[in-house]
């Protein structure tokens, strides 16, 4: 009898299950989802809650479009409300999903004859690992700005030279400072499309260097974390 | 049986309000403006601030202290976040989302009955939006004879930081067009005047169908096209557009068509790079002056309204400035300026409100002031001039009526003209106010279509 009521309440297909928790750093793990029910392009986010919770966040997807599974990067944020729950899933436990959502994502007749060069902060990762992993022939450059070199999640996925992992608490990255500092020691190929990702001032800064480094707004993509 | 309505917020509340009094009324069921006669008492909440959410709490506990006197029934939809929604389950005997008005009848014929869908099943929280297409077969009852508001596009996927839209209506989700078009041809054949096309992100609309529907530029060329073989004299707007969206394209058929009034609400929120970042709104200042550029260009006559929000958690002086700077550089004919206030389940929420309140309404009066320099600029340059208005109503103080530019001026008119509410007449402009004009009533013989341009404003 147990069985038959089971069979009859239908889950609705915005739940999924947990399927694996990669533990990246101290705080930080990658959310792995069934992901064939959901098309997306590499660079779009999702909105994410947990069953019997009022609240959802957004987060970008940190898979590339043709993986198997959907994941997206988590870093427990300390005193934060949501975040501390997704840290404590487990394999099994329901989640919701809605999405894709925006527009921060590649023109893929822009790849042939242009470069592409990712800035993020943090979990600003994200999206441009999805890109990477999505679009093979893409001649790209990563800077990633964190505290602590162990924040650069993944790093062996990306190819050798293109991963500029800048440390501001130790100095075992590319360069020890802030990224905007690297970013302004740079100089930029004209035909170059720049995407920026993570919390609002880092992607303020870098904007402004950008512009007086004459590069055009309408080269400039810029996806803000909140 | 009477049906008692509150509806709260925006013009896509009032529209959806169209077709829940056109449900009920189907059902048999009377409206009345006295709540107290009401045997159904529902309400169309908004959840983009404090206020109208505190309303709903108090109307409830009101409504359900009735309860225990006479038999009603009480239900609450609209705009709802996810946490308030818990709380109007135990309080109100129904809460649905706008997609499942079609259901409502079903409803409330099997009021008290526990629906078998197993409640250990786990709900979604977030709206969906796939059922909204039912909403729209409803055919509303207008609440105007002349005026009215069509959907075209519900839900939004911005995700602007100082709003909760996307968790209280879903994601975009655009009207097919066909339904559109015959909605504005039957407005259109009942005389209608103004007709508005409504959505979240208006101009959005058919970027979620994956190109298996036109654009907002194409929608608005077809109903151009209605509206110069109709020879009727109607004026259509759309609100609101999202920057990000906005396209040339659609500023060149707003151009070309007479029926397509040259108003153009444009959404700025703030004049500030950095201050834009935090909003995530998606739109840069440059991008913002390319398209009032365009505008400018390709409909010189158009009047410009916008939204800004003063005092958004850290906006500094320097900032607010930039916002200031950019009211004299815009002329706008119009802002709705708000006070920033924190709205929970927007992402804002969730940050330091660092702005004093007391700051806030420094910020408010400055721009507001700064507006006015504009307003009243524009409105003088109309002096003499004649134009058309449409008649939509009579002015508190005087008794005289009033009316709206297709620029959407307020116009006061020398006299009561009730025989002509609901009608387009000339009106010759004799006097000037900050954010109105006033005039007489004049008789011009009706104008040739192709001639009407040189009537307008500008």
């Amino acid at each position: 009898m147990m069985t038959d009521v089971k069979q009859q309440i239908k889950i609705d297909e915005s739940f999924y299950k947990v399927e694996n928790i990669r533990k990246l750093t101290d705080n930080t793990i990658s959310l792995s989802l069934p992901g064939s029910r959901f098309k997306y392009k590499a660079g779009q986010h999702i909105s994410l809650g947990i069953h019997g919770n009022y609240q959802s966040r957004e987060y970008s997807i940190y898979s590339g479009a043709n993986d198997k599974n959907l994941e997206v990067l988590v870093k427990e944020v300390k005193d934060g409300y949501f975040s501390p729950k997704l840290s404590h899933l487990k394999p099994g436990d329901l989640v919701e999903v809605h999405g894709p959502f925006g527009k921060f994502f590649i023109d893929e007749k822009l790849i042939p004859n242009n470069k592409f060069v990712f800035i993020a902060s943090g979990t600003g990762i994200a999206p441009f690992r999805s890109m990477v992993r999505t679009h093979a022939n893409l001649d790209y450059t990563l800077i990633h700005g964190v505290r602590y070199s162990n924040e650069a999640y993944d790093k062996h996925e990306y190819a050798p030279g293109r991963h500029i992992l800048c440390t501001t608490g130790d100095k075992n990255g590319n360069y020890h400072g802030r990224l905007t500092g690297y970013l302004n020691e740079c100089s930029f190929a004209e035909n170059t499309h720049f995407y920026l990702c993570g919390n609002s001032n880092m992607i303020f800064d870098a904007l402004e260097i950008l512009k007086e480094k004459g590069f055009d707004r309408d080269h400039i993509h810029c996806e803000v974390y909140f | 049986m009477k049906y008692h309505l509150i509806t709260l917020g925006c013009q896509m509340n009032i529209s959806d309000s169209e077709r829940v009094s056109a449900v009920l009324e189907k059902m048999g069921y009377q409206k009345t403006d006295n709540e107290e006669e009401a045997n159904i008492l529902g309400i169309l909440a908004c959840s983009v601030r404090q206020k109208p959410i505190d309303k709903v709490y108090n109307k409830i506990a009101r409504w359900n202290r009735w309860k225990n006197k006479r038999n009603l029934i009480t239900f609450v939809s609209g705009c709802v976040l996810p946490a308030d929604k818990e709380k109007f389950l135990k309080t109100f005997d129904f809460i649905f989302p706008m997609s499942e008005l079609a259901a409502f009848p079903d409803m409330i014929r099997e009021y008290g009955i526990v629906t078998p869908a197993g409640l250990k099943a786990p709900q979604p929280v977030m709206p969906k939006n796939e059922h909204i297409v039912d909403l729209w077969h409803i055919q509303p009852k207008y609440q105007s004879t002349y005026e009215a508001f069509v959907p075209i596009q519900n839900g939004c996927d911005k995700f602007c930081t100082f709003c909760a839209v996307p968790y209280t209506r879903g994601r975009e989700v655009s009207r097919p067009s066909g339904e559109i078009l015959e909605e504005v041809r039957h407005l259109v054949n009942q005389g209608y005047k103004s007709i508005t096309l409504l959505g979240q992100n208006v101009n959005s609309y058919g970027l979620d169908k994956n190109g298996e529907e036109i654009t907002f530029a194409e929608l608005l060329r077809l109903i151009g096209e209605y509206g110069k073989q109709s020879g009727q004299e109607f004026w259509v707007y759309f609100t609101s557009p999202h920057p990000q969206d906005m396209t040339r394209e659609v500023i060149e058929v707003v151009a070309s068509y007479n029926c397509l009034a040259k108003q153009i609400h444009l959404p700025m929120q703030s004049g500030d790079e950095r201050v834009l970042i935090k909003m995530n709104r998606r739109h840069s200042m440059d991008k913002y002056r390319k398209i009032v550029a365009d505008i400018r260009e390709l409909i010189p006559q158009a009047t410009l309204f916008t939204d800004i929000i003063v005092g958004f958690t850290s906006e500094s002086e320097p900032e607010f400035q930039n916002t200031v700077a950019a009211m004299h550089e815009f002329k706008f004919n119009m802002a709705y300026i708000a006070m920033y206030s924190p709205r929970p389940g927007a992402a804002s929420y969730r940050w330091e409100n660092e702005v004093q309140q007391d700051e806030k309404k420094r910020r408010f009066h400055e721009l507001s002031e700064v507006m006015k320099i504009h307003t009243r600029e524009y409105n003088q340059s109309l002096l003499s001039k004649t134009l058309r208005i449409l008649v939509n109503g009579t002015d508190r103080k005087t008794g005289f009526s009033t009316g709206l530019t297709e620029g959407k001026i307020s116009v006061r008119l020398d006299r009561r003209y009730d025989s002509l509410n609901g009608q387009i007449v000339d009106v010759k402009i004799t006097g000037v106010a900050d954010f109105s004009v006033s005039g007489e009533k004049v008789q011009t013989p009706a104008l040739p279509k192709n001639e009407r341009e040189l009537v307008r404003e500008k």
